[in-house]
């Protein structure tokens, strides 16, 4: 079967050569550089993954920031009240509890005056068992960098027009290589904008409503939140790093900044589930003051 | 399945044209919007759904609850999907993606609905299905030539067919043929459900390409965006 073998043969080069092209340049139908394909089939981007042994670090992270090696980072948890995530008191067999923002470090003096008031009254609330999830678990939309706490997988859609990430039901879209609208619409992820940097992707997001808070801890913005993330590849691809940096003049002195990594999950036959419908699971059967998930009083039409 | 016959070198044919398979897919991908709403769904052909006892009886139930209150419109009071085929009358627009490969994703911007269709495979058998449930169903697709046909079943039993509340049971499935015609997409939708209906019945949904729209975020009661071009939309 001479004819066969030089098909075959012809078919290989073929695929070798397209194989070895996307090293080369931007993958045309993504428009991602090669060392920033996030949206291969089956590829997810988990939040947490649970660690072989109890490891207090480790489930720490589970829906936190993680501070920078220097200089201002976000707000954590207030010493005298250690916070517990429901990860950490699962590994440590100890009692989950509920945040209360340290106001007395270098992050808490940062804060404007009325964003400390907010976060003061937030901690009294917390204190007393009260009102003690986060805007996420209380199925609102959570702004940006809010979004990235979510340690559920998140999906990457790439196509040379936008970025879409997709994650726990919450949906934001990244225009490439556009600049800002003159003056866009407020709203709940803003208008994010964003370019490849050789195999960084860098996010430039304003116009955010000013309903969202930027961490769990519940601390407030202003409609001028400006939010800058990176998102890169590192350790070899298995992890996606996310730095970014919040600068907001009508509520934090000085910028600050923090990292959300997660890890590349893949299984071929992996896609995304339909996200769990939150507001349906969101009565506050135990009457400890939450708040309330967004319902249509008057439904749009 | 003639895939199934040819050797070694066949392989490296079909591998090299999968690994090209959205190139050569024809393409369908960009932002859509409606240009008509209308609450109750319209059959192909005229008439009404052929509706069985059983779904006369729960469409009258649905009606009753809808208009006395007593029963919740859940995908426009809790912000829940909407379900298919009551999705595809959606008034908001949407966006259609064929990357990454092996998957179409439709993407709705009334409460970010996300409907995943895998490619090229099987559809899971209906009991399996039914005990995983999903609003929107779980969908499998392929190209009939231009035509994107998407199969899909395992529905979540919470929703109606469409805003009047027409019922339908949980061994409800549907079978999508997508295509673009000229600048538009077409979304023709066949109904099986031999528990509520007593024959198959399809509807036909219409939308314009437009480049010029973005999708915007959507959060439950909150203010979206103008949709006082799309005729039949009654604005609250």
């Amino acid at each position: 079967m001479p004819g066969r073998l030089l098909v075959g043969a012809l078919a290989l080069g073929a695929l070798c050569a397209s194989a070895l092209l996307p090293a080369l340049a931007a993958d045309p139908a993504t428009g991602a550089p090669p060392g920033l394909d996030l949206s291969a089939p089956g590829v997810a981007w988990f939040g947490f993954v649970p660690p072989k042994a109890p490891d207090y670090t480790i489930a720490h992270a589970f829906n936190d920031y993680t501070s920078p090696p220097s200089g201002l980072g976000p707000v954590t948890d207030d010493p005298a009240h250690p916070f517990a995530n429901n990860e950490v008191a699962r590994e440590m067999r100890i009692t989950s509890t509920y945040r209360v923002a340290d106001l007395d470090n270098a992050e808490g003096r940062n804060l404007m005056p009325w964003v400390r008031d907010a976060l003061r009254r937030q901690n009294a609330l917390a204190l007393a068992g009260r009102n003690g999830e986060s805007r996420e678990a209380r199925c609102w939309e959570t702004g940006v960098p809010a979004f990235h706490l979510n340690p559920g997988p998140m999906y990457v859609i790439q196509t040379a027009k936008e970025v879409v990430l997709l994650l726990a039901g919450r949906v934001r879209h990244i225009w490439l290589d556009v600049p800002h609208s003159a003056a866009p619409k407020p709203s709940w992820y803003g208008e994010s904008v964003g370019h490849y940097d050789g195999d960084t992707l860098v996010v430039d997001t304003i116009g955010f409503n000013d309903r969202t808070f930027v961490d769990s801890y519940r601390t407030p913005h202003t409609d001028k939140l400006h939010v800058v993330e990176r998102f890169r590849l590192i350790d070899d691809g298995k992890t996606l790093e996310v730095a970014f940096t919040v600068e907001d003049p009508g509520a934090f002195y000085q910028p600050w900044s923090g990292t959300r990594n997660r890890h590349r999950v893949a299984n071929p036959n992996n896609r995304m589930r339909e996200p769990d419908v939150c507001s349906e699971v969101s009565e506050d059967y135990f009457n400890l003051g939450l708040e309330p998930a967004p319902t249509a009083e008057k439904p749009d039409f | 399945m003639k895939f199934f016959r040819v050797g070694g070198a066949g392989w490296a044919v079909v591998l090299f044209l999968s690994a090209h398979g959205a190139a050569a897919a024809p393409d369908i991908a960009g932002t859509y919007w409606a240009t008509s709403y209308s609450a109750k769904i319209d059959v192909v052909g005229g008439g009404e759904p052929p509706l069985t006892d059983a779904g006369k009886a729960a469409y009258a139930i649905n009606r009753a609850g809808l208009a006395d209150g007593s029963m919740v419109d859940r995908a426009r009071r809790l912000c829940v999907p909407d379900g298919v085929p009551r999705v595809l009358a959606t008034p908001y627009p949407f966006e259609v993606f064929q990357v990454p490969t092996g998957q179409v994703t439709l993407l709705y911007e009334m409460n970010h609905q996300v409907r995943v269709i895998v490619m090229d495979k099987p559809l899971a058998k209906l009991d399996s299905l039914m005990g995983d449930p999903w609003y929107n169903g779980h969908s499998v697709g392929r190209w009939d030539g231009d035509t994107l046909v998407v199969e899909s079943a395992g529905y979540n039993e919470t929703t109606f067919l469409d805003a009047s509340g027409l019922p339908h049971s949980a061994a409800l499935s549907t079978l999508e043929r997508i295509r673009k015609v000229g600048d538009r997409l077409e979304d023709i939708v066949t109904i099986h459900d031999p528990q509520m209906y007593a024959g198959d019945w399809q509807a036909r949904f219409l939308y314009e390409a437009r480049a010029d729209v973005r999708i915007e975020d959507y959060a439950c009661n909150d203010t979206h965006r103008d949709l006082s071009q799309v005729s039949g939309v009654r604005t609250r």
